[in-house]
């Protein structure tokens, strides 16, 4: 790490880390306070999981976990953005229901392939963003009501689809994304690493990107950035369709890691453990400050304290109680480090 | 929030100007009330027709409307708790009301069915704990500046899980609890017709006297009138030496203590004090916080009148017993979803027209 500084300043080096600067006095460091305060806090409850019970440390625990959180840290990267712009999407455990049952019929009665499953969730996902993009976009009405609203459409919508039965007999298809063996390359299961990349590249687009910035440029003030020339209803419809497309991708996972049936509870409560993670990560709710990152750190710890809480033997609707308790901590944390920067 | 509404500053037009057909448009969009009045007759009157035509499974008579009236009760009262806190401002809203119905409930069933307490001192606990929890959201909301939102998603979690954990999952239905269903009994008003229809008594001891105390205190107290004040423009209101926080953290406690009272009303309703009655399927803080927006409540705060609300859950409860008697079976109850849900948008789309062209509802 010596070496820059016996470079010339002169040259193509010289201009990177000119540019690296110049980038670093206008966008917060990557990993932001509330990040560290979530890396500690995983790795504190991971060594104290691991000591209380040995059996947590082993890769027959830690890979459903990372399975199960996979879902909802997808769909979590999505509501970030849209909670970066000021709004919020309530809808997304309805989208999930729709697009689950919509694709896991056509596997039952058409045989689809792997690929045209995961393209007819996606493109189910992204219509029913699309409604409420185009509703909050251009309809000019406040996004939470509307996604209550569209939240029973959707649900109407899905239970038609289930006819009043679950839907039975759902071939393995989808086992690319499952809890088994063949979810897995080298250990590591395929539905983590796709939300992985996925979630690498929202982070990327949403600090490195003009793009992305419109986002936070929405969320601080909708007609500041209108005035500075951004697209303020074509972003803003973005963010929810891409909420949408990321739902119905989440409905893969969901159908996978289930049984070969599917009843019509499924996605019932995802908005609400999907607002938790983004809220424990750090993000405004309302609007103009956060980051992938921590939706996906604040996943992660949702998820840890649920598998740690029936891993201690307690009654596992205890771990709701303990989410509530660290969305409350989250929040407060956020508000004390905004206090002190103000003042300081 | 960030969405902000241009509004539009439109002058009161010359008198004789607009026609006849715009000026009801007019009234028909900005008075809230008038709107839901229309509504209400056109839906009692489209189904008394399909009624009398035989297509629906079932009579649409008038104690059939009555006897669906049982519905209503925790509707509106969690209505007036939502129009409370949205009506306080910045973001208000309280999804943790049915969580609060839960565990409230459940302590209630504690008090009243195994510790042998009588009902009017356990009917205060259930008011007293409720407050209590709500008291939790104001302090949060209030004094320490949480997002209401995030707030009353963090302790919807915990009151859910506490509801839950407390007595193991197991339902309180001893028999003093069973003999509280006598009180979600009809009765035949006095002084009346026998003809006319028998009413639920919840209508009588908890629906009238809440809202005429809510009634009462937002339109005739300092404090009604400060919460409009705060809901309107804390800033203004605070500057003008009004205790924005003591007066936002009252009405969060206001909630839950309404909550105190459904969760009494459900208990009796069920005849068992569940651990899951306020937040299974989609729980109750979702048609509540329709019915206050249907009603004409501003969800950013300083709007809302409790005859909207009690006038939007009367709509609603109606139009649902009407489509269970026209699409009965799965169907009926699905189609329910369809209704609430198609009728908040619709209500939300027309505040924003109403915002554009009126500058605003009444």
């Amino acid at each position: 790490m010596s070496a820059p500084t016996a470079t010339p300043p002169a040259g193509p080096v010289g201009e990177v880390t000119h540019e690296a600067k110049a980038r670093g006095r206008v966008l917060p460091s990557p990993v932001t306070g509330q990040e560290v305060v979530l890396i500690v806090v995983i790795s504190a409850l991971w060594l104290a999981l691991s000591l209380a019970t040995p059996a947590f440390f082993t890769s027959g625990s830690i890979i459903p976990l990372l399975v199960s959180m996979s879902p909802i840290a997808l769909i979590g990267v999505g509501m970030t953005i849209v909670i970066i712009t000021g709004g919020i999407d309530v809808s997304v455990g309805s989208v999930v229901m729709v697009s689950s049952v919509v694709t896991a019929q056509a596997l039952v009665d058409n045989g689809l392939s792997l690929p045209l499953a995961v393209l007819l969730s996606v493109v189910v996902g992204g219509v029913l963003g699309l409604v409420n993009g185009v509703l909050i976009a251009y309809g000019r009405v406040q996004a939470i009501i509307i996604t209550f609203g569209t939240l029973n459409l959707f649900k109407f919508l899905g239970l038609q689809f289930f006819g009043s039965s679950t839907v039975e007999g759902i071939p393995a298809t989808l086992a690319f994304f499952g809890r088994g063996e063949a979810g897995r390359t080298l250990g590591v299961p395929h539905s983590f690493l796709i939300m992985l990349v996925i979630a690498a590249a929202a982070w990327w687009y949403l600090r490195h990107t003009a793009g992305g910035r419109h986002f936070y440029a929405i969320g601080g003030d909708a007609v500041a950035a209108r005035l500075a020339g951004v697209q303020v209803r074509r972003r803003v419809l973005l963010a929810y369709v891409l909420t949408g497309l990321l739902s119905g991708l989440a409905a893969c996972f969901v159908i996978a890691q289930g049984t070969s049936s599917l009843a019509a509870s499924v996605g019932a409560g995802t908005e609400l453990a999907v607002i938790a993670a983004v809220v424990i990560g750090g993000t405004s709710i309302t609007g103009g400050r956060g980051s992938v990152l921590g939706t996906v750190l604040g996943a992660l710890l949702v998820q840890t304290v649920s598998t740690g809480v029936t891993q201690l033997g307690w009654q596992s609707q205890l771990s709701d109680l303990f989410v509530g308790i660290f969305i409350v901590i989250a929040v407060g944390a956020d508000i004390v480090r905004q206090r002190t920067r103000r003042t300081s | 929030m960030s969405t902000i509404a241009p509004a539009p500053v439109t002058e009161k037009a010359a008198p004789g100007g607009p026609s006849l057909g715009a000026r009801l448009l007019k009234i028909a969009l900005t008075q809230r009330i008038a709107l839901l009045v229309l509504l209400l007759v056109a839906v009692v009157l489209t189904m008394t027709t399909l009624s009398q035509n035989n297509y629906l499974s079932a009579p649409y008579s008038p104690s059939y409307m009555a006897s669906t009236l049982i519905n209503l009760v925790p509707l509106v009262l969690l209505g007036l708790a939502q129009l409370l806190v949205i009506t306080s401002g910045r973001g208000g809203i309280d999804l943790s009301v049915g969580a609060i119905v839960s565990l409230t409930g459940m302590v209630f069933g504690f008090a009243y069915g195994e510790w042998g307490w009588s009902l009017f001192p356990a009917l205060l606990l259930a008011v007293a704990f409720g407050a209590l929890c709500g008291a939790l959201n104001g302090v949060l909301v209030a004094y320490v500046g949480f997002p209401a939102l995030i707030t009353t998603l963090a302790t919807y979690y915990a009151f859910r899980s506490l509801a839950l954990v407390i007595n193991d999952q197991q339902p309180i239905s001893t028999q003093p609890i069973q003999d509280l269903y006598s009180t979600a009994a009809t009765v035949q008003l006095p002084f009346l017709p026998e003809s006319f229809p028998r009413v639920p008594l919840g209508i009588f001891t908890f629906l009238i006297p809440t809202v005429i105390v809510v009634w009462l205190v937002l339109a005739r107290t300092t404090w009604g009138r400060r919460l409009y004040a705060v809901g309107t423009n804390d800033v203004a209101a605070e500057w003008t030496g009004i205790d924005v926080r003591r007066t936002r953290f009252t009405a969060y406690v206001a909630a839950g203590a309404i909550s105190g009272l459904v969760a009494v009303v459900t208990v009796a309703q069920f005849a068992s004090a569940r651990p899951d009655a306020g937040v299974s399927g989609t729980g109750m803080a979702l048609p509540a916080i329709t019915i206050a927006v249907l009603g004409g409540v501003a969800i950013t705060g300083g709007i809302g009148r409790v005859a909207g609300v009690v006038l939007a859950a009367l709509l609603i409860v109606w139009l649902n017993a009407g489509i269970l008697l026209a699409v009965p079976g799965n169907t009926g109850s699905q189609l329910q979803l369809l209704a609430l849900g198609a009728v908040l948008v619709f209500a939300a789309l027309l505040n924003g027209i109403t915002n554009r062209r009126y500058g605003g509802t009444q």
